[in-house]
């Protein structure tokens, strides 16, 4: 078979997977940059072009700060307790606990991550209750009255609760990814490192942590990307208030697109998010083929 | 033959993607044929046939049976009809019905607040003039509530068929009443406030208040609204082109609520659902919740309230404040209806539907099934309701008018102004100066927009 013919036929191979990327992943991208170009909504009879308007707007809006600032902070939180908090909880169970008890273990750390965050978003409202919810119950039984909050309530306290749920649900899966590349690492490596009088701490930062790196850099992108995607928690438990101080980019756009009717806006919020995401997967991609450890 | 392959690679991407990009149309663009049905005929057809598509908000399991019955009772008796039904949630209708209008997929029949929303309909020209069948001197027009059938009017013409009656109560526990010493309902706002203070002195929360999506306290804010703002001014703000929120009434009705939440309710109530609200009314331990007719039901034994509040409530209007400079004998709620897509080539049918739907027998029907207040008038009997929804019917009869719920009248840039704004009254870090700042600014901009 000639080299041209065999070209073509890989190229026939991967032509359906082509077009359906382009006709549903890129074409989006791109129409949703165009579509920013304009004032339109689902009732418009004439969309006008306003070039870049719409990124005026959020330039000059105080909500869209707030939504980027709370998608920021998401990210920072889940980076330490998703990564940070998860691989160390993975290194543990690896390290110290029997293989019977780690079985059961890694069961209950990752069974929040199987409850669909609608669910999980009605019981931490309810958790959080500021007439009978246990976290107010719970302070109130130690003498803590003073810290009780209308933890979904406040536009102090809001966005920190929906954080926090958030990280509930995630630290088990992400555990469960460091596990998995822990596992993955020589035993020799260990080995040889504690003959040469390492303990497990140092064992830690200098096995551990550069042997995990791919998985911890996959981690990482998904992490940031989805705190910069988030949506569902914060529709199911604050809808973005009180106030607004909860709003995230994707809430932020929902509310523009579809209760505004200010689509061209929220094409222009969309495409922010796009290019933030883009823009940390590319980085971190880049940084971490730099780094890639091969053995 | 290297370089030939990589440009016949490139040929397949660029035609993909030309195809892809040419299947972009302008953005939105709907029909500029306002009231296309308008010029068709909407008499029943001598045969009736075809396929009607109709999406409805009710897809609650409370609320759900009842259209599917109505539907299936139609297609029973027109054997040559199917209606397709989609019934979604109240918040994921607002988000499809607007991808269906974008995406000129509009069902012959769909589901509409009365207002601003039923306006954008309109003005997009999505939705049939029906005046000609449902006006106020038709047969058919005659059938209905006429305060029912004027909030789906615009500019004179009528273009949605009321299918329900909705108007928001102050539910009280008469136990909690006697046990606090009051004597009955409070006869103003200020003899309110304090009736809510011997409540609290009596052990009870006052009134069961959540409010964790806004849209709670958007109802008091409706009703304050129209106590303290002259109707003419409320009308010309409310609407888009004309809105200002300039007059101290708003900021007076605003100061008013924020009485309410400090002596009846609590700064908490933002973390609170409207549900988890009203199970404190329901298991006593509230005195008294603030509730739409739609919601009677569930505090009737039917309805699995606790025999000790089934047997003991009753409702009186939020009361108005004394020397308020609005109207005092305004009702905040409003019908919600159905519109027929101006589109549509079944509209003749549509209609026939809508009209099998609002029968005296179909209207009796929501009462018995879901206890809903029908606007075809004399519905609600003994036999299929039960006191209090009949009292609601004669109370709403006497209403001056509807103060139709806020969030649907106003624009929607207004109503998150006061949606965000109330929230952070509630929460104590806005007064009233600065929600009206706010409402102010989005009432410019909706202005700008409209032109």
């Amino acid at each position: 078979m000639s080299t041209t013919l065999m070209r073509w036929r890989s190229l026939a191979w991967v032509l359906p997977a082509l077009v359906l990327l382009l006709v549903f992943v890129y074409y989006p991208i791109v129409d949703n940059l165009r579509l920013s170009l304009f004032s339109w909504n689902a009732f418009s009879v004439a969309p006008t072009f306003v070039g870049l308007d719409n990124y005026r707007t959020a330039f000059h809006d105080p909500i869209f700060w707030t939504a980027l600032r709370n998608n920021t902070v998401f990210a920072i939180v889940s980076l330490v307790f998703q990564v940070g908090f998860s691989l160390v909880l993975a290194a543990l169970l690896e390290e110290f606990v029997h293989e019977r008890l780690r079985g059961i273990l890694r069961t209950i750390y990752f069974i929040p991550a199987v409850i669909s965050i609608t669910v999980a978003g009605i019981l931490f409202s309810f958790l959080y209750n500021p007439e009978i919810g246990l976290v107010n119950r719970l302070l109130g039984a130690v003498g803590l009255e003073s810290w009780q909050h209308s933890w979904l309530g406040e536009p102090s306290t809001a966005m920190g609760s929906i954080i926090a749920m958030s990280q509930w649900q995630s630290i088990g899966y992400t555990a469960i990814l460091f596990v998995v590349g822990i596992q993955r690492i020589p035993k020799e490596f260990h080995e040889a490192a504690k003959v040469d009088g390492a303990g497990p701490i140092r064992r830690f930062f200098s096995v551990t942590v550069p042997m995990v790196r791919e998985m911890t850099t996959l981690i990482i992108i998904l992490t940031v990307s989805g705190a910069f995607l988030v949506f569902n928690e914060v529709m199911v438990m604050t809808a973005g208030g009180p106030s607004n101080s909860s709003q995230v980019l994707g809430t932020w756009l929902y509310r523009n697109a579809f209760l505004n009717d200010d689509m061209g806006y929220a094409s222009a919020i969309a495409t922010v998010i796009f290019v933030i995401t883009l823009a940390i997967g590319a980085v971190q991609i880049v940084v971490s083929r730099r780094r890639r450890i091969q053995w | 033959m290297k370089h030939t392959t990589r440009s016949a690679s490139f040929a397949v991407l660029a035609t993909v993607t030309a195809v892809a990009l040419a299947a972009c149309g302008a953005p939105g663009t709907a029909n500029p044929g306002a009231g296309g049905a308008s010029n068709q005929s909407l008499t029943a057809p001598a045969e009736k046939s075809g396929t009607i598509t109709m999406v409805t908000k009710f897809a609650d399991p409370k609320y759900a049976p009842y259209f599917e019955s109505v539907t299936k009772a139609y297609e029973q008796a027109n054997p040559k009809v199917t209606i397709k039904l989609e019934q979604v949630g109240d918040q994921p209708y607002k988000d499809k019905i607007r991808v269906l209008s974008a995406s000129k997929q509009l069902p012959d029949i769909y589901f509409s607040w009365a207002g601003d929303f039923a306006n954008k309909f309109v003005r997009a020209g999505l939705a049939a003039d029906l005046t000609s069948v449902i006006g106020p001197d038709t047969e058919w027009g005659k059938t209905f509530s006429p305060a029912a059938l004027k909030a789906f009017e615009t500019k004179g013409k009528n273009f949605g068929v009321p299918i329900d009656l909705d108007a928001k109560y102050l539910a009280y526990n008469k136990a909690a009443f006697t046990k606090a010493g009051i004597s009955g309902a409070p006869a103003s706002l200020e003899e309110l406030i304090g009736d809510c203070d011997k409540l609290r002195t009596a052990g009870y929360t006052p009134i069961a208040f959540g409010n964790q999506y806004g849209w709670p306290a958007i109802h008091y804010i409706t009703q304050l609204n129209a106590y303290n703002v002259a109707p003419d001014t409320l009308a010309k703000d409310y609407d888009p082109a004309t809105g200002a929120f300039t007059d101290p009434g708003y900021a007076k009705a605003v100061d008013q609520f924020k009485d309410i939440v400090t002596h009846c309710s609590s700064k908490d109530a933002n973390g609170v659902s409207h549900e988890a609200g009203q199970a404190n009314f329901l298991n006593g331990k509230a005195a008294m919740h603030y509730l739409e007719s739609v919601e009677f039901q569930a505090l009737t034994a039917k309805g699995g309230a606790p025999k000790e509040l089934a047997d003991n409530w009753d409702f009186m209007r939020l009361p108005a404040p004394q020397g308020a400079a609005g109207d005092a004998g305004a009702l905040t709620g409003a019908p919600d209806g159905f519109m027929v897509n101006a589109q549509s080539k079944n509209a003749a049918l549509a209609v026939d539907v809508l009209k099998f739907m609002t029968t005296q027998q179909n209207a009796a029907k929501l009462t018995a099934d879901i206890g809903w207040l029908s606007p075809v008038q004399g519905s609600a009997t003994s036999a299929n309701s039960f006191p209090q929804l009949q009292s609601a019917l004669a109370d709403i009869s006497k209403a001056n008018q509807f103060a139709i719920w806020l969030d649907t009248v106003t624009n929607a840039e207004v109503a998150n102004a006061y949606l965000s704004g109330i929230e952070g009254v509630i929460s104590g870090s806005k007064s009233s100066k600065d929600v009206m700042t706010g409402v102010q600014e989005a009432a410019a901009k909706a202005k700008k927009q409209a032109g």
